[in-house]
């Protein structure tokens, strides 16, 4: 029974990584290539060490998985905040579609 | 007659040909990036994708050793990527970048004018 | 906290004394170690133990709610051939003061549905999030402040 779970779920994970993969590429701009990288991309793999722990039920997989998750969950907001900034920063082109700007008026 | 092990293998290796075939979209957005920004966050997803894999392999070798690997392997595509950012917002403050000659880049003139750019952020 | 420590010690002496190693009988020891000090309370009269992990597990459960639904949503844009997505970055006044609340705020906002946390303005008073899918302005602005930001100050304070 638990094949089934950890199998789904790991299926399930790799399929969020891929539409990650697949934002990066048909997005329109940084901005919003980001939001796919960041949210799909962090949850993907997620999903991947979560039906590995659920598999094994091992206390030593489990908190190598814990810490593993801890550590994507930590980083990839602030990398992408950090990289959101810089490129902002940099005039990197907004795509047409975006209608708000308030950073921009201040 | 489907048993329990050969679905797992199954889902085993579906997810390792998925995650190849991210990381080879991953690869062609890096080499084609309009901007050095594409190409960090294309670098960032790619370390994301590698962990995932890691995890994967460790999944069908039933070896402990990929997890610490993968776990090492997140913090150093971290300092990696932190390290890159930086760059990309140094070089933009210096120099200055050529103003990007798309249509869209209106949006974005006012920000140039901002004389000194702080940095109050509690994790920098 | 020293609470928090204490019941950590009791779920693995729990667990040790049962002679296990799984994680699911340390989770029993542990909610039978708060249960234990939960009975014990009017012993430690200036602790807030007892209202903050409920809370943080709330938090915890309201923000993996909020990135599933928040990855399909993005899923669904990038599979679709035609975008729905409507960009803009709006400001959002922050309640929260000082540096961990802001630093838990922008990072929460970045994993939560289409915002993304772009820059804080010098004062540390205004956060400017990226919003992938912007129909009200007011609405968003009001959805972050009510929903993550409250729910974090009341972990935090």
């Amino acid at each position: 029974m638990i094949e089934y779970l950890s199998g789904i779920v790991l299926v399930l994970g790799s399929l969020f990584c891929l539409v990650a993969a697949l934002g990066v590429i048909r997005m329109p701009d940084t901005l919003t290539r980001m939001h796919a990288v960041t949210k799909a991309g962090s949850l993907g793999a997620g999903l991947v060490v979560l039906a590995h722990a659920l598999f094994h039920q091992h206390p030593g997989i489990f908190l190598r998985a814990v810490s593993i998750i801890a550590l994507l969950l930590l980083t990839a907001p602030v990398a992408a905040h950090i990289i959101a900034r810089a490129s902002y920063r940099s005039n990197i082109p907004l795509s047409e579609r975006t209608w708000v700007d308030e950073l921009n008026k201040k | 007659m489907l048993t329990n092990d050969v679905f797992l293998a199954g889902a085993i290796q579906t997810a390792m040909a998925l995650l190849l075939i991210s990381m080879v979209l991953v690869l062609w957005r890096l080499s084609k990036g309009p901007t050095a920004a594409d190409r960090v966050i294309s670098m960032d997803l790619l370390s994301v994708l590698v962990v995932a894999f890691l995890v994967t392999l460790s999944f069908h070798t039933r070896q402990t050793s990929y997890l610490d690997v993968a776990i090492a392997y997140a913090c150093i595509a971290f300092l990696g990527t932190i390290a890159l950012a930086r760059f990309i917002h140094r070089a933009s403050r210096n120099k200055g970048f050529p103003p990007p000659g798309h249509a869209a880049s209106k949006n974005i003139t006012a920000s140039e004018s901002e004389p000194d750019l702080s940095e109050g952020e509690s994790h920098d | 906290m020293p609470l928090f420590m204490l019941n950590l010690f009791f779920a693995a002496v729990f667990t040790l004394l049962l002679g296990s190693t799984s994680i699911s009988v340390f989770l029993v020891g542990f909610v039978l170690g708060y249960g234990v000090l939960w009975v014990s309370s009017p012993l430690y009269p200036d602790t807030r133990y007892f209202t903050k992990l409920p809370k943080t597990l709330n938090l915890t459960v309201f923000f993996l709610k909020e990135l599933a639904i928040s990855s399909l949503r993005v899923s669904w844009d990038v599979i679709t051939p035609r975008h729905i997505n409507r960009p803009g970055i709006i400001g959002v006044p922050l309640t929260a003061r000082t540096n961990l609340e802001i630093f838990l705020v922008a990072n929460l906002v970045s994993l939560t549905p289409g915002t993304l946390s772009v820059d804080l303005s010098e004062d540390k008073k205004t956060l400017f999030v990226h919003v992938m899918f912007l129909e009200d302005i007011d609405k968003t602005r009001a959805d972050i402040k009510n929903g993550l930001e409250r729910r974090i100050l009341e972990v935090m304070r």
